[in-house]
C-alpha cells in the first residue's frame, strides 16, 4: 500500500480523497494555488505545497510543479480527482515514468477513451450499442451536411477530444448546421486544442443514464447499478439519482452486462463510468466513457454502502477488487449539486460565505469544502456542495432532500438552492417523468425561481 | 556613531524610522548590533457584513491549523526574490562549491542567487535587482514551494 498520496486537485473532491486516504492510514499532500491558500483541502492535508498562481493552467494543470511537489514530499502516488489532469494520458505517463503511481487507469486506456470517436469504434467491437454516427472526423460543412441529411435531423456535433459535457452543439435543420458547424469547431479548438468534430444522431427525448464499473489489475470486474443524470442544463448535471425511475430490472441487467463486457473488452482497470443515452423504448446507446471518479459517485456509494475512492486506491496499489459480485443496491438516493451561481441567470457568484449551515440527520450526506468565512475563488468551477439524501423509497428520498435543502443556509453568495427546491416540487419530477430536455422545459414553463 | 547607544538614541532612531516609513532597519558597529522591524498596519477588512447567529463562537479544542500567511511587509524598498517553481533549493552549484551569495553581499542584476532543482533540472534563479542581500530565508537543500520567499535584497539606487 502507498505511504503518501499527493492529491492533484482542489475543493470537495480533494477533501473526499484526503478523507479516504486518512482512513486507510495513508498520509496526504495537498497542492494548492495562491487563490486556494485558505481552502480546506490545503488546511486538512498532512502537508501542503503551493504550486502556482490562481489560474489553473499555471497551478492545477502545471505538471512540472505537481511532480516536483510529489518529489520533494516523497509521495508515492498521485490521485488526480476529476477534471484538471484526471483524463490527461500524458500526465499519467509522466507519473509512471517518474516512479509515482497514477491512481487511475494506465495512460493508453485514458487515451483510447479520451478520443470520443475512437471510443465509439471500440465499443462497436465490444458489441455495445452505439448511436448512429459519422464514424469519422468531419472537417468541412458540406461533408457534415451530406451526413446529416442521410442520418436525419436533429443531429449533434461533438468534439472528438471533448468530455465533461463541453464541445457539443445541436442542429435541428440544415440552416442551424450552417450556423453551428464553424462555431463548434472553434469551441473544440479553444477548449481541447483539437478542432476535430464528429456527428451523431441526436435523441431529444432520451435519458442520460450511466453505469459505474470497478476493475482491478487481475481482470476482476464489477458493474454497479445506474445513475440517472437526465436533470441537466447545457450538458451540466444538476440532480442525479439511483435507481433511475425509468429503469426496470430487465433493462438494468442489460446495461450492467454491456458495461461489464465493454470493461473486459478493453482490459480496463480502476474506476470508470459508461454513459448511455436511453430512448423512450428502453433502447440504450453508448455515449462516452469517463476514466476517472465521477462528481456524482456518492449516490452509488450510498446505494451500495461502498467507498469507491478507497477501492480505487487499493486497486492502484495492486490489491484485488473487494466488492462482492451480485451486491445489490438499497433504497433510493438523490444528489443535488449546489453551485455558487445565480439561480435565475446562472451567472457564477464567487465571494465570501458569511454564514453557513449544512443539513444533517439520518440519510443525509454532504460532500463540500465550504466553510463559514471562506471566500470562494473566482478561478474555478462553482460547485459548493453535493447534498445527498438516502431513504428506503424514492418519494421518501425526495421528501428528505426537500427538508434538507430547506434547512440549508448559505449566506453571502447566490446559490441554486431555490431552483433545486422548485424542481423537487415539480409534478413531472416527482412522477419520475423526465428526460434530458426537462430543465429546458421547466425553465421555459416556470421562469426563474422566486 | 559611538559604540554605546542609549535608550534615547534608540527612541530617536525609531521615530526616524516611523517618519521615513521604513519597515526594516539593521545596524552593526563593533560589538553592537541592532535590528528594528516595524509592524506595518494590515489592510482594513474590505467588507463588514453582519453575520446572523452568535457573534463569538468558542474555539474548538483541535482546530485545524490555519494556513500561515506570509506577513505583508511592504518594506518600501526591500525586494523579495520568490521561487518561480516547486523544487529543492540549493545555495551553491555543487556541494563542494561556496554559496553563490551570502548575507551582506552585493549582487548585480541577473546575477545567479541560487539553484532550484525541479524535475532533475537545475534552474538558476537570478536577481532582478542590483543591491545588497539582507536575508536568506531558506536553508540549503530544503524544499520550496511556488511563491516562497528566498532572498531579501536592499536595492541600491
Amino acid at each position: 500500500m502507498f505511504s503518501k498520496i499527493l492529491v492533484a486537485n482542489r475543493a470537495e473532491i480533494a477533501l473526499r480523497i484526503i478523507r479516504s486516504a486518512r482512513e486507510l492510514g495513508i498520509k496526504t499532500v495537498a497542492v494548492y494555488s495562491e487563490s486556494d491558500r485558505t481552502s480546506l483541502h490545503a488546511i486538512l492535508a498532512d502537508e501542503k505545497i503551493c504550486i502556482g498562481p490562481g489560474r489553473a493552467s499555471d497551478s492545477y494543470l502545471n505538471v512540472a510543479n505537481i511532480l516536483s511537489a510529489a518529489e520533494i514530499t516523497q509521495a508515492d502516488a498521485i490521485h488526480p480527482g476529476y477534471g484538471f489532469l484526471a483524463e490527461n494520458p500524458r500526465f499519467a505517463e509522466i507519473c509512471e515514468a517518474s516512479g509515482i503511481t497514477f491512481i487511475g487507469p494506465p495512460a493508453p486506456l485514458i487515451k483510447l477513451m479520451g478520443n470520443k470517436n475512437e471510443a465509439r469504434q471500440e465499443m462497436r467491437m465490444a458489441r455495445v450499442p452505439i448511436i448512429l454516427g459519422s464514424d469519422m472526423i468531419i472537417d468541412t460543412l458540406p461533408e457534415a451536411k451530406k451526413i446529416a441529411k442521410k442520418m436525419g435531423y436533429p443531429i449533434i456535433l461533438k468534439a472528438a477530444a471533448g468530455g465533461g459535457g463541453r464541445g457539443m452543439r445541436i442542429a435541428r435543420s440544415p440552416s442551424q448546421l450552417d450556423e453551428q458547424f464553424a462555431m463548434a469547431q472553434n469551441e473544440a479548438k479553444a477548449a481541447f486544442n483539437d478542432a476535430s468534430l464528429y456527428i451523431e444522431k441526436y435523441l431529444p427525448n432520451a435519458r442520460h443514464i450511466e453505469i459505474q464499473v470497478v476493475a482491478d489489475k487481475k481482470g476482476n470486474v464489477v458493474a454497479l447499478g445506474e445513475r440517472e443524470c437526465s436533470i441537466q442544463r447545457k450538458h451540466q448535471k444538476f440532480i442525479e439519482e439511483t435507481p433511475s425511475p425509468f429503469v426496470d430490472e430487465r433493462l438494468r441487467g442489460k446495461m450492467l452486462k454491456a458495461a461489464e463486457d465493454a470493461t473486459r473488452h478493453i482490459g480496463y482497470e480502476s474506476l470508470g463510468t459508461f454513459e448511455f443515452l436511453v430512448d423512450e423504448k428502453g433502447k440504450f446507446y453508448f455515449m462516452e466513457a469517463n476514466t476517472r471518479v465521477q462528481v456524482e459517485h456518492p449516490i452509488t456509494e450510498e446505494a451500495y454502502g461502498l467507498d469507491l475512492i478507497k477501492e480505487q486506491i487499493r486497486i492502484a496499489a495492486g490489491e484485488k477488487l473487494s466488492i462482492p459480485d451480485g451486491l445489490r443496491m438499497r433504497g433510493h438516493t438523490i444528489e443535488c449539486r449546489i453551485n455558487a451561481e445565480d439561480p435565475a441567470t446562472f451567472a457564477p457568484s464567487p465571494g465570501k460565505i458569511d454564514f453557513l449551515v449544512f443539513p444533517g440527520g439520518p440519510g443525509i450526506r454532504v460532500d463540500s469544502a465550504a466553510y463559514q468565512g471562506w471566500r470562494i475563488p473566482s478561478d474555478y468551477d462553482s460547485l459548493v456542495a453535493k447534498i445527498v439524501a438516502h431513504a428506503p423509497k424514492r418519494l421518501l428520498a425526495i421528501k428528505k432532500m426537500q427538508a434538507a435543502l430547506e434547512m440549508t443556509a448559505i449566506v453571502g453568495i447566490k446559490t441554486n438552492l431555490p431552483l433545486h427546491l422548485a424542481i423537487l416540487a415539480d409534478s413531472d419530477f416527482i412522477n419520475g417523468d423526465y428526460d434530458t430536455q426537462f430543465m429546458e422545459r421547466f425553465l421555459a414553463k416556470n421562469g426563474p425561481p422566486k | 556613531m559611538s559604540s554605546k547607544i542609549d535608550y534615547e538614541e534608540i527612541a530617536k532612531l525609531i521615530s526616524f524610522l516611523e517618519e521615513k516609513k521604513l519597515a526594516h532597519f539593521e545596524l552593526e558597529v563593533e560589538g553592537f548590533k541592532i535590528k528594528i522591524t516595524r509592524a506595518v498596519p494590515s489592510a482594513p477588512a474590505v467588507e463588514a457584513v453582519p453575520v446572523p447567529g452568535p457573534q463569538s463562537r468558542p474555539k474548538p479544542e483541535n482546530s485545524p491549523r490555519l494556513p500561515e500567511v506570509q506577513p505583508q511587509v511592504s518594506g518600501d524598498t526591500l525586494r523579495f526574490i520568490t521561487s518561480p517553481m516547486v523544487g529543492t533549493f540549493y545555495r551553491a552549484s555543487d556541494p563542494n562549491s561556496p554559496p553563490f551569495v551570502e548575507v551582506g553581499d552585493d549582487v548585480k542584476k541577473s546575477q545567479t542567487l541560487c539553484i532550484i532543482e525541479a524535475m532533475k533540472l537545475m534552474n538558476e534563479i537570478e536577481s532582478d535587482v542590483e543591491g545588497i542581500v539582507t536575508e536568506i530565508f531558506v536553508e540549503n537543500g530544503k524544499p520550496v514551494e511556488y511563491g516562497q520567499r528566498l532572498f531579501a535584497i536592499q536595492p541600491v539606487a
